[in-house]
């Protein structure tokens, strides 16, 4: 079952994330701290993901798709908030917001591959 | 407004998460996969290549970062839509999916659409005239 409580917690994470960028994109001229906020739960989400897949793994469980492209998928997801960060941070305006709003939904296509090649 | 300002930090990002996530694709299929589908992994890896060329281009000021992008961004154009036919009309010859195969399908059309954007972005964003 690929859509898991993992899967739905990050969907969740992501889409909120979004939605917190684009208001912020709307009413405020600067780099709010609500969506760099955002991307920190977007972070964390993705290493409380990746201890628990490291964890999981460890305890037995195997994976349907190839294992390093699984990891792959994990490092390159983790390096796109900060990437989006620095490059938001560098412009104070108001479309720094939705640069970090563009995290979200990437980090969620690659949550989905990433359940695909864990669970199948 | 500045080209890399403001809605062009936007399209920069964009294009930075294509470049990463094409370069990080074709890296892991030709490393692993690249005798079932040599044509689509080098397709791939070329995009990434012209993403990731695109990306640099269009956060830099100045007339040649506005040339190279310009270029990038039509190479792409080209590329999305001569490969997505392709894929369309010889779909034998791609036994494993490239980001422009099917008009970029795979990765919701963006890669279709993106050049549209990119090319619209910088013709409206011409660099100073020099004098």
């Amino acid at each position: 079952m690929i859509l898991d409580g993992w899967f739905w917690a990050g969907t969740v994470i992501c889409a909120l994330s979004l939605i917190i960028c684009v208001v912020m994109t709307v009413i405020r001229t600067f780099p709010d701290d609500a969506s760099i906020l955002s991307l920190v739960a977007v972070e964390l989400f993705l290493v409380v993901y990746g201890i628990s897949a490291a964890v999981r793994t460890a305890g037995g469980e195997t994976m349907s798709g190839p294992v390093w492209e699984f990891w792959g998928y994990v490092a390159t997801a983790l390096i796109i908030a900060p990437i989006a960060f620095f490059w938001a941070v560098t412009d104070k305006t108001r479309w720094s917001n939705l640069v970090m709003g563009a995290v979200g939904p990437t980090v969620f296509v690659m949550l989905h591959r990433m359940q695909v090649l864990f669970l199948g | 407004m500045k080209r890399n300002q403001g809605l062009g930090r936007i399209l920069v990002m964009v294009y930075a998460v294509f470049a990463l996530s094409a370069f990080a694709r074709s890296l892991f299929q030709i490393l692993t996969d690249f005798s079932s589908a040599p044509l689509a992994y080098l397709l791939s890896a070329f995009a990434a290549a012209v993403y990731i060329v695109a990306t640099f281009s269009l956060a830099r000021s100045g007339r040649t970062a506005w040339h190279v992008s310009l270029v990038a961004v039509l190479i792409e154009l080209v590329g999305v839509l001569g490969v997505g036919l392709w894929t369309v009309l010889d779909p034998g010859l791609f036994a494993e999916e490239t980001v422009w195969g099917h008009f970029g399908a795979g990765y919701g059309y963006v890669p279709a659409v993106l050049p549209v954007i990119g090319l619209a972005w910088l013709l409206t964003h011409r660099p100073a005239p020099t004098r």
